[in-house]
């Protein structure tokens, strides 16, 4: 091949990768451009403020939901984080890098992608069909098990980052090992475990397949967490295939600020890290 | 001098051992649960008649999972192939031709475009995307590359928007970050002095690209690859706005069709009778063994890359 059709296959080549990375850019674009237009319109007080109307009529806000996705978020961050994190303390801690430690983070690496909707139907055969009834507490334990992977190796992986010479020094002074890990390696990974977390919710919250068949929804405000709880998401998808324009509106909006929510979080969990861990 | 031993370290060892296992736990509680709950439709069903039946008809309580496996295998490879082209050329241009100060910004957007829940893919492609494909891009489609002989019979019928073709559209915009971003990883992994050799034999961009960087990154690309099949696989709200859960097997991209999240996400909580809801769960469980399947391989292709660099 001449020298001169090698330079322009190169030439066409890095136009084309040029191209795909401008595509990718173009759907972000046109998604967030989208949402931002149809949301925004629909973003008033009252979508806060004030519970849906009967259906049919017009007006109304969203006030259930937002609260119930809330407390359903609040509680699943209290099942899932405590034991993601102790969890991967044990992985960094205790279990070396053998056959045991190994097996947990691909197992959990693993349950990272498993799809949240076989979540939702383990949750239902465990919890809503003995009771009878939907109920938050299912939601939020489904959001837990979405969540516990996740915490689980953002913290094993932080915790490996601290200096083994930190813990040595505290092992000198004649500290025992829990006082070691919970006073000295958490402080040390305190940064990346909290924006391990930070992205945790940032999952959770805008989750709908595994609260479909668990918290299920609920027209009226509740914040019975024994009784079916609305969520955002689970509502967004309520309305968004239902036949009114009212609806649609909310939902959009809803989308909205559940989007901004999530972005805003991921953004300011980059940031720390960027600022604990310098530019990677 | 003796080491100094707490009784609370014992307590918190055997505490930490206990949440590591949660995970061992979860994952066999999930299997456990799913074959316990489908066990009335495997009893009723077998396994490869299941696989392979078409039906799915509540009315007669008889079902089969060859439908779902369609519409989900379907979309999920359709996406890949549309995703995986853009994917590697955003890694391309990410590692080998974006200047640095453009490098951070695009890796934020790029990540952005991930964190994006699904429901909002869904949601948009249901109001924004699938009008603008049934009414602009499938008639295109339908008179370019549907007049083609062979490949032609993929694009028959009414184009609505409501289509195979929408959902893979849609799934593909979601799996490209993954993609993506595993493949920089894998290109970033090849050594700069292998490439920089190349370089000084004459070599152009391009050459080094496809002759150095992804031959020594193909297993972490394929890995990645799988990783995002696994995650197509899995989805539920993307698609479930733009599918139409047509229980049916299609000859066209342009027809309606329904996967195994599809089914669950719409069937699931209406579903009366033993033997229906025992078939969702039994579908519910194919995919959790497929999905499975995937993310072991991906992992170990990703691990196997892992291992490549480390003795360097």
């Amino acid at each position: 091949m001449s020298e001169r059709t090698r330079k322009i296959e190169s030439a066409l080549a890095l136009v084309l990768s040029t191209v795909a990375a401008l595509v990718g850019l173009f759907w972000l674009v046109f998604i967030l451009g989208d949402l931002i237009m149809k949301g925004a319109s629909a973003l008033t007080p009252s979508l806060f403020l004030h519970n849906p109307t009967p259906e049919g009529v017009e007006g109304g806000g969203l006030k259930n939901a937002f609260v119930g996705q809330g407390l359903i978020t609040l509680f699943a961050t209290l099942f899932g984080v405590p034991i993601g994190l102790l969890g991967g303390t044990f992985l960094a801690e205790y279990a070396g890098h053998g056959k045991v430690t190994r097996t947990i983070s691909a197992l959990s690496d693993i349950m990272i992608s498993v799809p949240t909707m076989v979540v939702g139907t383990f949750i239902y055969a465990v919890m809503v069909k003995p009771l009878g009834h939907f109920s938050g507490w299912a939601g939020s334990v489904a959001l837990a098990v979405v969540m516990v992977p996740v915490v689980l190796r953002t913290t094993e992986n932080m915790l490996r980052l601290v200096p083994w010479t930190l813990r040595e020094a505290a092992f000198a002074l004649g500290a025992p090992k829990y006082k070691v890990i919970t006073q000295v390696v958490y402080r040390g990974a305190i940064t990346g475990i909290f924006t391990g977390v930070l992205l945790s919710i940032a999952r959770v919250a805008g989750e709908t397949a595994p609260l479909l068949f668990t918290s299920f929804s609920n027209n009226f405000f509740s914040t019975d967490m024994k009784g079916p709880v609305a969520s955002l998401t689970v509502t967004i998808f309520q309305y968004a295939m239902g036949p009114y324009d009212d609806w649609h509106q909310q939902a959009w909006a809803a989308a909205l600020v559940i989007t901004l929510f999530i972005l805003v979080i991921t953004i300011v969990g980059r940031i720390f890290i960027k600022l604990r861990y310098g530019n990677k | 001098m003796k080491f100094k031993y707490s009784p609370m370290d014992w307590v918190f060892k055997v505490v930490t051992a206990a949440a590591a296992l949660t995970i061992v736990v979860i994952f066999a509680g999930i299997l456990v649960v799913l074959i316990r709950e489908s066990s009335p439709a495997i009893k009723a069903f077998g396994v490869f008649k299941f696989i392979f039946s078409t039906d799915w008809d509540p009315v007669k309580e008889s079902f089969g999972a060859a439908t779902n496996l369609f519409g989900t295998l379907v979309t999920t490879f359709l996406s890949l192939l549309l995703a995986l082209p853009v994917a590697i050329g955003i890694a391309i241009f990410l590692t080998e031709i974006a200047p640095s100060f453009l490098k951070g910004p695009f890796g934020v957007a790029i990540e952005m475009l991930a964190a994006i829940p699904s429901i909002i893919y869904g949601m948009w492609g249901l109001f924004t995307l699938s009008p603008l494909m049934g009414n602009h891009i499938e008639p295109w489609l339908q008179n370019t590359i549907g007049k083609l002989p062979l490949v032609g019979i993929l694009f028959q019928g009414t184009p609505m928007g409501v289509d195979l073709l929408t959902a893979s559209l849609i799934l593909s915009i979601m799996v490209i970050p993954f993609t993506a971003s595993i493949a920089r990883d894998a290109f970033q992994l090849t050594p700069a002095i292998v490439k920089e050799s190349a370089y000084a034999m004459g070599a152009t961009k391009w050459e080094v690209v496809k002759n150095v960087v992804l031959p020594y990154s193909k297993l972490g690309v394929f890995g990645g690859a799988v990783l995002s099949l696994g995650r197509a696989l899995g989805e539920t709200m993307a698609v479930a706005f733009v599918l139409g859960n047509n229980h049916q097997i299609t000859k066209s991209l342009f027809d309606a069709a329904a996967t195994i999240t599809v089914t669950l996400a719409n069937e699931f909580t209406e579903a009366s009778g033993r033997i229906y809801l025992s078939s969702l769960f039994y579908i519910a469980l194919l995919l959790f063994v497929l999905s499975f399947v995937l993310l072991t391989m991906a992992k170990l292709l990703l691990f196997k890359t892992g291992k490549q660099e480390s003795p360097r």
